[in-house]
């Protein structure tokens, strides 16, 4: 097999070659070392040898790309060409570029080489863990993985990025059952750059498996009211995602549909958020060191003390919009603590629901949301009744950053996220 | 096309052993114009081979990103170990599954390429064609996908076979503002089985989909917000397949049953109103080719058609070999693979809710207080049976007759309870392929119904 180097070497010449005016290529080697259980029962071990070529390439300015992970001299210079063919059938666009140089810059994170062995016994001391600790829950589905990657980017500007990095990652499906009761299934993940730590006490893995056997036991939801919902870190995650994919990424200011199009540096939610996308947070484990468009990654805030400070946009739609470029391009999601402990939080609601997660309609464009509250708990007078079930949430994502009433001091951290809970009023809760 | 580099290599099999070894090729081409400006413009290739090797209860997998006799052999050799590895960890020491006997599925339909200028031109004309009858849209997007897979499998004991399923779709997003000034959008995918030029001949065939998509959206404008509570809805045919899909479909599959999916307390018993029979199809439903036609399944098993619901009993699940030695019930070709880094999942192939008796005109006058639900733009169900649409298009029904559009929201119920209350079920389907299954990996599927009157939660505001 040829090195990172020679292919990535074929590709700039033959880029060179067939005219590409402007260009940018990464090369990719990775390796996966997979575990799976379903059932509740070891099932399969995989092992995955990928590669890949990505190019993106200018011409007139037009842009075309092609993507391969056939890597022969012969099928490099073929998909260049097919590349450059495509470009050419475009639409020139003078907003299409990347990144001017950025030097040249290695990058190492994690935990590079597998310990399959170790990996192995942590997986079977997690599965007994949740045996003797939660004899509830069925374990619908676990895989656990070590990914190994290897990534070379260069483009005709003079920038080159190269990144090792390894890490180990658990994901988790289940629910919880006695006799004929059964609960909604949850998903619990974290991702960990060494194996020091047993899996069942990291992230919020413990609690969450005690929290869905705590589900088998529900308390009637009757009726529609508007009250204080809490949104634990599992379900907060989806709420945000929703509000900048609706409100702030490429596709609504593009298009001028966000509502948020003429709020920067306006308040849009509570001054108690600040959301930021922060891929070299140390909490943060092996996100992106540089964007698709070939900036050297950088930490920002989307929201600060609720002020929207950017969008999160390639160069594209920065050229094409006039705003700034986002300085990552990761979903690397940090969210500030409050001042409030989480039992505090739930001692001060009259009335409402803490939601694990929330199973709803993609929310249209104006942001109203609705659908159904699921993994979740009733709040009377200070205390969690139990869980509820069958019960449905609806409101407006813009509303509900607004709408913030307590942001949690504690933080759930899983490698990929670091979210506080937060406690939001005016959201119509309804039974059957 | 796929060379085959991987049959010669059977006398490499372990003996003793179920082994598969698989090469596949996808491909994706993508065009995307926004408000005119083109935001893809991109073609994919991934292919590889992989193994995968069971033994006394347990599966080694490898895959290699290479198309070659070496890498055919490596994979071979990984995966062995890998089963190996897992045996010797884990001992469940449960039986081979029974034989298949040998066969050979041709290939129906190759994969065929075509340009991207050609594409980039027929998405180009379609957006002036919107842009020039509607210059009154906030936002317009025009994007064509056509994906592929194709594969080539030879097993130890079963089918071999090459295989392959192609798909082209046009995907149209349309954006207006309420008369409130609230942003809508609607979208509409217009496409289905084949290579480009199976699907599409002209631009002009699309314009009748963007018309009627725009007059949705214009009735949309003038929407009101549904009244929320527990109604009596007629579903349309996208919905009953979502349906079909995503609450019953998912629960029967024999890995969530033994995941502890509520079918599992269910087999044999009445779930739905006898008025609900839902089939999934393999290749052939009703007589004609199925939306996106199976013949083999990545285990080497033949494909035949599922059936799941007969007249309101649940019948059966959907299995691989090993679920289906569990259960005591007949593989029936549903274990398929995305990738060639993928190992095969029991995967839904064209689940459907069979059609009725019933007018669909008839339906909607015997609703006195109640909607009509046409379109969704997603759906989630948990293994409980307890699913969640989203509506993205819909009319109020006041003493039989159609009302208002409704803005966009969101109905639930549990399947088990809401198929009960299906009354009347119409005599047209509704097919939908344009979407993907996700299951640890996606899965291009078909599905598809009737329309049903029946009772569901919804949401309103």
């Amino acid at each position: 097999m040829k090195d990172i180097r020679d292919i990535a070497q074929i590709a700039g010449d033959a880029l060179k070659q067939e005219g590409a005016e402007k260009a940018q290529y990464t090369v990719t080697f990775k390796e996966t070392h997979e575990f799976n259980v379903d059932g509740g029962q070891f099932s399969l071990f995989r092992t995955l040898f990928d590669k890949s070529l990505s190019i993106t390439a200018f011409k007139n300015q037009k842009k075309g790309s092609a993507f391969t992970n056939k890597l022969d001299e012969e099928t490099i210079g073929a998909t260049v060409k097919e590349c450059l063919d495509s470009a050419e059938s475009g639409i020139a666009d003078s907003a299409y570029d990347i990144a001017p140089c950025q030097g040249e810059e290695c990058f190492r994170e994690g935990c590079y080489e597998p310990d399959a062995d170790k990996l192995f016994a942590r997986t079977k001391e997690l599965m007994e863990a949740v045996k003797e600790r939660n004899p509830k829950i069925v374990m619908e589905q676990m895989i656990v993985s070590h990914v190994k990657n290897h990534t070379l980017y260069r483009n005709t500007n003079g920038t080159e990025f190269e990144y090792f990095w390894g890490e180990y990652s658990v994901d988790m499906m289940y629910s919880a059952h006695e006799g004929e009761k059964m609960t909604s299934f949850f998903s619990s993940s974290v991702t960990v750059d060494n194996l020091d730590t047993p899996f069942i006490e990291l992230g919020s893995l413990a609690k969450d498996l005690c929290d869905v056997e705590a589900q088998l036991t529900t308390v009637p939801m009757e009726g529609k009211f508007e009250g204080v919902v809490v949104l634990a870190p599992s379900s907060l995650v989806s709420f945000v995602a929703h509000a900048i994919n609706n409100f702030a990424s490429d596709s609504v200011i593009l298009e001028k549909t966000s509502i948020w199009l003429d709020k920067l540096n306006t308040k849009v939610a509570d001054e108690k958020i600040t959301v930021s996308m922060a891929p070299t947070d140390s909490r943060i484990c092996c996100s992106e060191r540089f964007t698709g468009d070939g900036f050297k990654s950088e930490n920002y805030n989307l929201i600060e003390d609720g002020v929207l400070k950017s969008f999160m946009l390639s160069l594209y739609v920065a050229n094409k919009s006039g705003f700034a470029r986002a300085k990552n391009s990761s979903f690397a999601l940090v969210m500030k603590n409050g001042d409030t402990p989480y039992a505090d939080m739930i001692k001060n609601i009259k009335k409402g629901i803490i939601v694990g997660r929330f199973s709803g309609g993609n929310p249209g464009t104006n942001g109203d949301f609705s659908g159904i509250a699921k993994n979740s708990f009733l709040i009377e007078d200070g205390e969690i009744k139990g869980a509820v079930s069958e019960t449905m949430i609806n409101g407006n994502l813009a509303e509900l950053l607004q709408n913030v009433v307590a942001v949690s001091k504690e933080t759930i951290t899983d490698g990929n996220c670091v979210l506080p809970y937060v406690a939001v009023d005016k959201i119509v809760i309804s039974g059957k | 096309m796929l060379e085959d580099f991987i049959s010669g290599k059977k006398s490499l099999f372990t003996t003793g052993v179920h082994t598969e070894l698989r090469a596949q090729e996808n491909k994706q081409r993508r065009v995307a114009l926004v408000q005119g400006n083109l935001t893809a413009n991109a073609r994919l290739e991934k292919a590889g081979v992989c193994a995968r090797v069971y033994k006394n209860g347990v599966y080694g997998f490898s895959s290699m990103a290479e198309c070659t006799s070496d890498a055919a052999e490596t994979v071979l050799k990984a995966a062995t170990e890998n089963a190996l590895f897992m045996d010797g960890h884990i001992q469940k020491g449960k039986n081979m599954f029974p034989a298949i006997a040998g066969g050979s599925t041709p290939l129906y339909k190759a994969v065929c390429d075509t340009e991207q200028k050609r594409y980039i031109e027929f998405v180009k004309e379609i957006d002036a064609y919107i842009s020039e009858k509607y210059p009154k849209l906030s936002s317009r997007s025009v994007i064509l996908s056509a994906d592929s897979m194709e594969k080539i499998i030879c097993t130890s004991d079963g089918y071999d076979g090459h295989v392959a399923l192609p798909r082209t779709y046009i995907y149209l997003f349309l954006n207006s503002e309420s008369t409130a000034g609230v942003p809508l959008e609607l979208f509409d995918p217009v496409g289905g089985y084949g290579n480009f030029d199976d699907v599409f001949k002209t631009p002009s065939q699309v314009y009748p989909a963007v018309d009627a998509l725009y007059e949705r959206l214009m009735q949309k404008r003038e929407g009101v917000y549904a009244e929320a509570g527990y109604k009596t809805v007629v579903l349309g045919g996208i919905l009953s397949g979502m349906l079909a899909h995503e609450a019953v479909g998912h629960t029967v599959e024999a890995d969530l049953v033994l995941g502890g999916s509520v079918a599992g307390q269910m087999l044999h018993k009445q779930v739905a109103s006898e008025l609900v029979t839902m089939v999934d199809f393999a290749h052939t439903a009703l007589g004609e080719e199925a939306p996106l036609p199976v013949y083999l399944d990545d285990e080497g098993v033949p494909a035949e058609d599922a059936v799941l619901i007969q007249d309101g009993m649940l019948k059966g699940y959907m299995n691989n070999r090993e679920s289906a030695e569990h259960f005591g019930m007949k593989p029936q070709g549903n274990a398929r693979a995305f990738e060639f880094s993928d190992e095969p999942l029991i995967r839904m192939r064209n689940t459907a809710v069979l059609p009725g008796n019933d007018k669909l005109e008839d339906i909607i006058a015997s609703v006195e207080d109640g909607y009509y639900l046409t379109n969704t733009n997603n759906g989630q169900a948990d293994m409980t049976g307890e699913f969640m649409f989203g509506v993205s298009m819909g009319y109020e029904i006041k003493n039989g007759k159609l009302g208002h559009a409704i803005l966009d929201t969101t109905i639930s119920g549990v399947a088990f309870d809401m198929l009960k209350t299906v009354d009347m079920v119409s005599d047209k389907m509704v097919w939908s392929s344009s979407g993907v299954c996700g299951k640890k990996q996606p899965m291009p599927v078909g599905m598809g119904g009737p329309a049903l009157r029946c009772k569901v939660m919804i949401g309103g505001r």
